[in-house]
């Protein structure tokens, strides 16, 4: 047998990750021997445990190697997900410590929680292998499960955790079906080997063909209820409405972040030469554009009756995963494939500040029992708390995507892909959306600003809510602004091995 | 070593077929379901000896541990949370003939590919010698070569998940 050695196993790279991973569990051990009355650091130890684990990213940022026996691979699409995930824990982090205390759910197993399931989605962006790819999705699944349920003697929440609970259950056997599939039909869980091996499947025509489209068709149900696409999204509002207002905010971000990031490696760097016939395209392309096709309209449409700050954000994260699949769609041209991940990627992040900050406003008006995130209760906010209000605005504005906002700067990129793919026909149906969805967006503005009635005096604003609204306010604007923060660092993303000929 | 014409593996075939087939029946002819509960894991201790038999202790092993362990005791959970049927004595449905068909159907399907050599020729020099299954895999699971990464994402699952058990158990404790 072949002994490697500790250099060939490249644990360097694996160390924003890993040392997450190590930290929650010192993590676990400090906040169970700290004393009672110095409970409250454990919030600011996973912060910086979360900071850490940032500069680790950073320093690591841009290498291409691959770690473990090839299990593991730090490229910059792995290292810039990190960043997106690293960030929503730390806003995250920063919106929990004062929630948990007022709603009386001040417990530190939630930042151990957190961080695992931080942990979960950056070991997604770094899969290199199907049975990672698997459990590392189960590493961020369960404890979102947990903390959905978290709020204490709240049947909503409950409702929340179980519901989330059995549908995640249910998918995440669908994604393990199809991960058994394709390796009866391949022999390998590891995807460069998946690619290596399909070139001779499709050319030999050989009945294992269809084990790899049932098998591709499997894990995109499995990922897709996990990011919340049309038609696997019926678990969404509930599950969001009755979460408590920081893990919903984290939930529509970090699950998408490791649902899509899963999504892209499996079908572009895995099965792009997956096709039938004389096409480029692979055989899943024709698939996701109906599916980004279906989330775009469904999500838009539905978001629109909604009278709950939570359902509405919901539906409207529902719709942007629709954007995120248009890329993903695009991702199934070979010559597009780099490009539309680079606009997956910004959108990501872009969707990362935006939607935080959304949920950080929404949480700052929430009253201690969890009422209070009517649409309706953000009449006269401009009044009360006029800069909390300013922040709404460029939220609402950045969702639906208006020009000097990070929301843009995504959609400027997806659309872009989009065409650069040939997909006119879902470039329109995206354009067609967004301008739906102004409409319910500029509804809360118009709540806000236009409507007369008592301003809300937003008793969950304190100073550690209000930095989380800075910090999304500012990477809202910036990334609006200067697009090029997010295209200089996506610059070397690559999932394809190599452009087929 | 012989005795009275039996071979020890033998006799140990004939001791968990009996266990296998009896707690199966056991558990179909039983009418409280409690009883049938545990009939049902007599029967599935039957299979794990029979996996010895057939040189797989590593299947046999997690027979036990997954079947009897955990699968057995959730059914037997389950029962006792919907209390009125533990004491289910009535009668059951006429339908009951409609499963015996499926069974009886299944079980010939079954018998005719064990019998007739439809997937493949079933010659017993096929039958492997006793490979130390487990110990290749407790290797793999912590050769840097293999799937390290992997298992121990999987041992932070597992800590996630009772760190859950126990962050939702504490709920009514904790309201006093």
């Amino acid at each position: 047998m072949d002994i490697p050695s500790f250099a060939d196993l490249n644990l360097g790279v694996t160390l924003p990750a890993v040392f997450l991973a190590l930290g929650t569990t010192v993590l676990l051990l400090i906040d169970a021997f700290l004393p009672k009355e110095r409970r409250h650091l454990t919030a600011w130890f996973a912060l910086a445990g979360v900071l850490v684990s940032f500069v680790l990213t950073l320093f690591n940022f841009g290498s291409s190697e691959t770690a473990l026996a090839g299990m593991f691979v730090a490229d910059s699409f792995t290292g810039f997900m990190n960043l997106v995930a690293l960030t929503a824990a730390a806003i995250t982090i920063l919106l929990s410590i004062d929630y948990l205390k007022r709603t009386g759910n001040a417990r530190g197993e939630f930042y151990s929680l957190l961080l695992l399931s931080t942990a979960g989605a950056m070991f997604m962006a770094s899969a290199n292998d199907l049975i990672v790819v698997f459990v590392a999705l189960e590493l961020l699944s369960i404890p979102l499960y947990i903390m959905a349920a978290f709020r204490l003697n709240n049947a909503k929440s409950e409702e929340s955790g179980m519901k989330y609970f059995i549908l995640g259950a249910f998918s995440s056997a669908f994604l393990v079906y199809g991960s058994a599939l394709i390796y009866g039909a391949t022999g390998t869980t590891n995807l460069q080997e998946i690619l290596a091996s399909i070139g001779g499947i499709v050319e030999a025509g050989s009945s294992a063909i269809f084990y790899l489209v049932i098998g591709a068709a499997l894990i995109v149900v499995g990922l897709g209820f996990k990011v919340a696409v049309v038609p696997f999204h019926m678990w969404t509002p509930d599950v969001y409405e009755g979460a408590p207002t920081p893990v919903t905010a984290f939930m529509s971000v970090g699950a998408k972040i490791g649902g899509f990031a899963a999504l892209l490696r499996v079908l572009v760097t895995a099965l792009p030469f997956l096709v039938a016939g004389q096409t480029v395209e692979p055989v899943w392309q024709n698939t996701i554009m109906i599916v980004a096709a279906l989330t775009l309209i469904v999500g838009n449409f539905v978001a629109i009756s909604q009278s709950n700050i939570k359902r509405m954000l919901a539906y409207s994260s529902i719709a942007h995963a629709g954007y995120i699949m248009m890329a993903v769609a695009a991702a199934a041209n070979p010559f597009t494939a780099d490009f539309a991940a680079r606009s997956a990627l910004i959108y990501l992040l872009a969707y990362t500040f935006t939607n935080l900050g959304a949920f950080a406003i929404a949480l700052a008006i929430e009253k201690d029992d969890g009422s209070g995130t009517d649409i309706k209760d953000f009449v006269g906010l401009a009044r009360s708390k006029p800069v909390l209000a300013a922040a709404m605005a460029v939220f609402m504005f950045s969702l639906t995507g208006i020009p000097l906002t990070a929301g843009f700067t995504g959609k400027w990129f997806v659309f872009q892909a989009t065409m650069q793919a040939g997909l006119v026909p879902l470039a329109v149906i995206g354009v067609l959306t967004s301008v739906v969805s102004a409409f319910y967006y500029v509804r809360i503005i118009v709540n806000m600003y236009l409507s007369d009635g008592e301003g809300d005096e937003a008793a969950g604003a304190t100073p550690l809510v209000n930095w989380a609204v800075y910090i999304s306010f500012a990477g809202t604007l910036l990334l609006g602004v200067f697009p090029i923060l997010a295209t200089n660092l996506t610059e070397t993303v690559t999932l394809l091995a190599s452009v087929a000929p | 070593m012989v005795i009275g014409g039996i071979t020890p593996e033998a006799f140990a075939f004939g001791l968990f077929t009996i266990l296998t087939l009896g707690g199966a029946l056991g558990v179909a002819l039983n009418r409280n379901l409690v009883r049938g509960a545990v009939w049902l894991i007599v029967s599935l201790f039957g299979m794990a000896g029979l996996f010895v038999l057939l040189s797989a202790p590593f299947l046999a092993a997690v027979q036990v541990l997954v079947y009897i362990g955990a699968i057995g005791i959730l059914i037997t959970f389950a029962v006792m949370l919907t209390r009125s049927m533990t004491n289910l004595r009535e009668r059951f449905t006429n339908q009951w003939w409609m499963s015996a068909i499926v069974a009886g159907l299944f079980f010939l399907f079954l018998l005719l590919g064990v019998v007739a050599p439809v997937w493949g020729s079933l010659s017993p020099d096929q039958a492997p010698a006793i490979v130390g299954t487990t110990e290749q895999l407790g290797v793999s699971f912590v050769d840097g070569n293999q799937f390290v990464l992997p298992f121990e994402v999987v041992s932070l699952l597992l800590t996630a998940a009772i760190i859950g058990a126990i962050v939702i158990a504490r709920h009514q404790e904790e309201e006093e």
